[in-house]
């Protein structure tokens, strides 16, 4: 059935299609209209569920982490200054094992104060142990969701699915919402091995010796990195089930392109109708969009970028000394490649800035003219700023 | 640790089965709390020591029986002090600071009355050296040194001159402050402990001072109760009255004709007293004082009583003679008066003015200017200026004879004499066991303004257990910020028609629903009262309490010592200390 919603509201039908029996969150912009409509259905009945209704986002994961142990699916979303507070208890959700899934709204971090678009807050949050998707609209990020269950509760671990703040979480589009049956079929109850029992207490979270904490930290690991291979299996399922899919990355008219753009999230839709204009006045662009943050697809978009020699990174994100995050991880992934292609990085849309097809022009053009990449981004703004 | 890390291969994370009591985390640490317990400042104001916030928790508790019991450990007037005690424990009261002090009075008072019906089993201990002792009078010193020295196994017989016992509780004290009634259960309990109390016996007439001599040891208390005389012109006319013998014949039933107009001289209780019983009596009553209302020594509640009750005052006025005027009224010549220099009692001397008189005309008059021991029985070696002179063991110039109450140099209120009849019983028993009493005393001292302690001395010289001397709390040691502000408690009274038209009870105690509120009031300063903070807010968990068993106790294996047990106490009585 299709309605018309914003992302976030996209969100929430996901978790109540998902059967979420607990839910714990506090409000923040622009994360709340989710955090409303799981109440709003809650108050109706709608939702079979528990809102808890915490004081401090720390305490809400802390509330998932807990649940979670007791064998039940949870979900929380927050954002920006939220999920900076959470940071402590993201840890502790990946180290306990616990498929926790989180929606948060990509805003900016303060200061100076603001509530737009910027990746930076989740992408601080690349190491606490969190698999993380971006995704481009409503629908890829209520599909993101259930994908993200399925995924979670066969690794045992936490996983994030982003959108950015306004332009996918209060824009409106058409989105297909599936049929609670197709969902239950394609997700099962969720079960875990290491859970609460009433009838042998346990404690987690002991002090442990040097060598288990290491060996903890390997078997999550080893855990983490089968997500890449997991993640497209899911989606291939799901595509099965739903007729759509997204892969982990998400190659488009690379094959002969000369220059390859780089996005994540929401300046991908934009780029699509770059590339194509570009293609039409004769410039062989491609895309590759980076859905799978955590665990990274290197091997993915090794394959994908295979044979090219220029590709440019557009980041919604910057780490202060480092540059764009996704071109960093890039760059990494790339170290090893032997076409050793050259990677440029873009800075655009910070602090939610429109990212125009006309920017994104620019920066195909402007890249084919560079001999060699610089260690520190080409900020991209409106023309004349 | 025990960890079961059995199936830890399957795992995906350490779980563990045992317990984290085998780490001794107690051993962290540096500091460790302790149980502090305090004396309140209430108590230590209190003569008689009366355990007041331990008293006033279990009543918080609604635990009346035990709230009684912690009274008759160290006082058996509660009855009686509840309804006419000075109260100076309210004066110190902490609370007083932080907003009004509780109403300990009348939370005594209420203790007593909720238990009224039914009886409070006070046994005596068994002495193997019990000995026989005498005590000369019944009043509150008499009966207390009796009841004393009665829980301490001792056989007592008490000598009363007149037909019943009580002494000024019962001859004294007018109906309207104290019922016969509860004077009567307070002796039922005392006579219960198997203390001999013979009535109609005069020591001096029935039996000689010599024959005292028989028993083992001897308390005197025959009180003060004759009212000197103002040594004026006209003061042997029939309608001039000594406050004394007034009462009496009131206490006695005997019924008294004193005339429309009333003039009482004195500013004492007994003043209030008479004055109160002759509006009583259908009189219209002016008390004259020579001082000013600011120097009067009765007790403020008596005054302040007294006025609402319609009793006319004139101050700074001294009789000087009596006549009787022709139509059968008496003319009262008074001296005006004026403020000097502070004397002797520390009050303003007053001074004659110069030429300066007044007169006053009245159907009777009252002198109730103070009272003096009647001696005459008693040797004059043991006399000094008209009191029983006794040391600070309160032993005679005789030995094995004792003395206390209003015959000794003290302040005549019921609850000093109580206290001394506490003392005396504590040191007669010292002095059959063979032992000194100045070794002793200071160990069971409740503060330092010499108020004893006689749960601490049977705890002592029965079980050789001497508690530690406590300090008196001070306020700074009060965590105030755990209590809601609120007011002081007020009794119900009589109206004033209902009161001055009889001799019934003015005041009428606290209904069940004030005596909570008002025991809830008290900080338990010093004393542990299981409010549970600590155990609330301890982050270790190591902090056991039982308020039945009345126990508190600290898994010191386990407590690190973080200190916030002690932070959190409200009263004061967790204290950290440095482990050596």
């Amino acid at each position: 059935m299709k309605e018309f919603m914003t992302g976030n509201h996209a969100i929430a039908h996901a978790v109540k299609l998902c059967r979420t029996p607990l839910i714990a969150a506090y409000p923040i912009t622009p994360q709340t209209p989710i955090y409303e409509k799981l109440s709003e259905w809650e108050a109706s009945g709608q939702l079979k569920g528990i809102m808890m209704r915490t004081e401090s986002e720390h305490s809400a994961m802390a509330s998932c982490i807990a649940a979670s142990l007791t064998g039940v699916r949870t979900f929380t979303a927050s954002s920006s200054q939220g999920i900076a507070l959470m940071h402590e208890m993201l840890h502790f959700a990946s180290g306990c094992r616990v498929p926790v899934v989180m929606a948060n709204v990509n805003r900016l971090l303060a200061a100076p104060w603001g509530f737009w678009a910027d990746q930076l807050d989740s992408l601080s949050q690349r190491d606490t142990g969190w698999i993380q998707f971006y995704c481009e609209n409503g629908q890829e990020a209520l599909d993101s969701v259930i994908q993200a269950y399925r995924i979670a509760e066969q690794v045992y671990l936490p996983a994030m699915v982003s959108i950015e703040a306004f332009f996918v979480s209060h824009f409106m589009e058409v989105v297909d919402l599936p049929e609670q049956e197709q969902v239950d079929r394609f997700l099962p109850p969720m079960d875990l091995p290491h859970k609460f029992d009433m009838d042998k207490p346990g404690f987690l979270v002991p002090v442990v010796p040097s060598e288990l904490y290491r060996k903890y930290k390997h078997m999550a690991q080893v855990s983490m990195d089968s997500v890449k291979g997991l993640a497209l299996q899911v989606d291939q399922e799901f595509r099965n089930e739903f007729g759509r899919g997204y892969g982990i990355v998400e190659p488009l008219m690379v094959e002969d392109a000369e220059v390859v753009v780089v996005t994540a999230g929401s300046i991908t839709g934009t780029a699509r109708v770059a590339i194509k204009e570009l293609r039409e006045r004769g410039y062989r662009i491609g895309l590759l969009k980076v859905r799978l943050f955590r665990p990274f697809p290197g091997e993915a978009i090794r394959e994908a970028l295979r044979g090219r020699k220029r590709i440019a990174v557009i980041d919604r994100n910057f780490s202060l000394g480092g540059g764009g995050i996704f071109c960093q991880e890039l760059r990494a992934a790339l170290v090893h490649s032997p076409d050793r292609p050259l990677v440029f990085s873009y800075i655009a849309g910070i602090g939610g800035t429109d990212v125009r097809p006309e920017m994104i022009e620019r920066v195909c053009l402007d890249v084919m003219e560079r001999t060699e990449p610089m260690d520190t981004p080409i900020w991209i703004m409106e023309e004349g700023s | 640790m025990k960890m079961d890390f059995r199936h830890s291969s399957e795992l995906v994370i350490p779980i563990s089965y045992g317990s984290t009591e085998v780490i001794e985390t107690g051993r962290w640490g540096f500091q460790k709390p302790e149980t502090v317990l305090m004396t309140a400042p209430c108590q230590e104001a209190c003569p008689a020591g009366n355990p007041i916030p331990q008293f006033l928790y279990l009543a918080a508790e609604g635990r009346y029986d035990e709230a009684l019991r912690a009274l008759l450990r160290e006082n058996p007037f509660p009855g009686v002090c509840g309804r006419v005690c000075f109260h100076p424990c309210e004066a110190r009261c902490h609370r007083a600071r932080y907003d009004e002090s509780v109403s300990i009075c009348a939370m005594e008072r209420y203790v007593f009355d909720a238990t009224s019906d039914r009886s409070v089993d006070i046994r005596p201990h068994r002495n193997h050296h019990s000995k026989q002792v005498a005590v000369v009078g019944s009043g509150p010193a008499g009966l207390s040194c009796a009841y004393f020295l009665g829980l301490l196994g001792h056989q007592v017989t008490v000598f009363e001159a007149r037909t019943e016992p009580g002494g000024v509780m019962r001859w004294g004290i007018p109906e309207y402050r104290l019922p016969k009634s509860v004077l009567k259960r307070e002796v039922r309990r005392i006579v219960n402990l198997g203390i001999e109390i013979k009535t109609g016996v005069k020591v001096g007439g029935d039996l000689s001072f010599d024959q005292l001599m028989d028993f083992d040891a001897v308390f005197l208390s025959p009180g003060a109760g004759s009212s000197l005389p103002l040594k004026i012109d006209g003061e042997a006319l029939k309608a001039v009255w000594r406050g004394k013998e007034l009462l009496e014949r009131i206490n006695s039933g005997g019924r008294i004709r004193l005339g429309r107009e009333v003039i009482v001289i004195g500013g004492g209780n007994t003043a209030m007293d008479v004055a109160r019983s002759a509006l009583r009596l259908g009189s219209r009553v002016t008390v004259a004082y020579r001082r000013s209302r600011d120097e009067m020594p009765a007790i403020q509640e008596e005054i302040r009583e007294a006025e609402e009750e319609g009793v006319r005052f004139e101050f700074l006025i001294q009789p000087v003679r009596v006549s009787l005027l022709k139509n059968g009224r008496l003319a009262v010549k008074f001296q005006r008066m004026k403020l000097g220099k502070p004397d002797q009692s520390k009050r303003p001397k007053p001074i004659p003015v110069e030429g300066g008189f007044v007169k006053l005309e009245a159907d009777a008059l009252v002198e109730a200017v103070g009272e003096a021991v009647e001696w005459s029985w008693i040797p004059q070696r043991l006399m000094s200026r008209g009191l029983i002179d006794v040391g600070p063991s309160l032993l005679t110039a005789q030995d094995k004879v004792f003395a206390g109450g209003d015959a000794i140099d003290q302040p005549r209120t019921v609850v000093t004499a109580i206290a001394s009849g506490k003392k005396a019983a504590i040191s007669i028993d010292l002095y059959l066991r063979g032992l000194s009493s100045d070794d002793f005393l200071s160990r069971i001292e409740v503060g330092n303004q010499g108020s004893l302690s006689m749960e601490a001395y049977i705890a002592g010289i029965e079980q050789g257990r001497w508690p530690e001397v406590k300090d008196v709390v001070p306020y700074e040691r009060i965590n105030t910020l755990y209590f809601e502000p609120s007011g002081r408690i007020r009794e119900r009274k009589l109206s004033r028609d209902k009161a001055v038209k009889g001799f019934s009870e003015v005041n009428r105690g606290f209904s069940p629903n004030q005596a909570h509120a008002s025991a809830s009031r008290c900080f338990t300063c010093g004393t542990c009262n299981y409010c549970s903070n600590c155990y609330f807010f301890c982050p270790e968990g190591v902090i056991s309490l039982d308020p039945l068993l009345q126990s508190r106790a600290v898994d010191l294996e386990h407590c690190k010592g973080c200190g916030t047990c002690a932070r959190a106490c409200p009263r004061g009585v967790v204290e950290m200390r440095e482990v050596s």
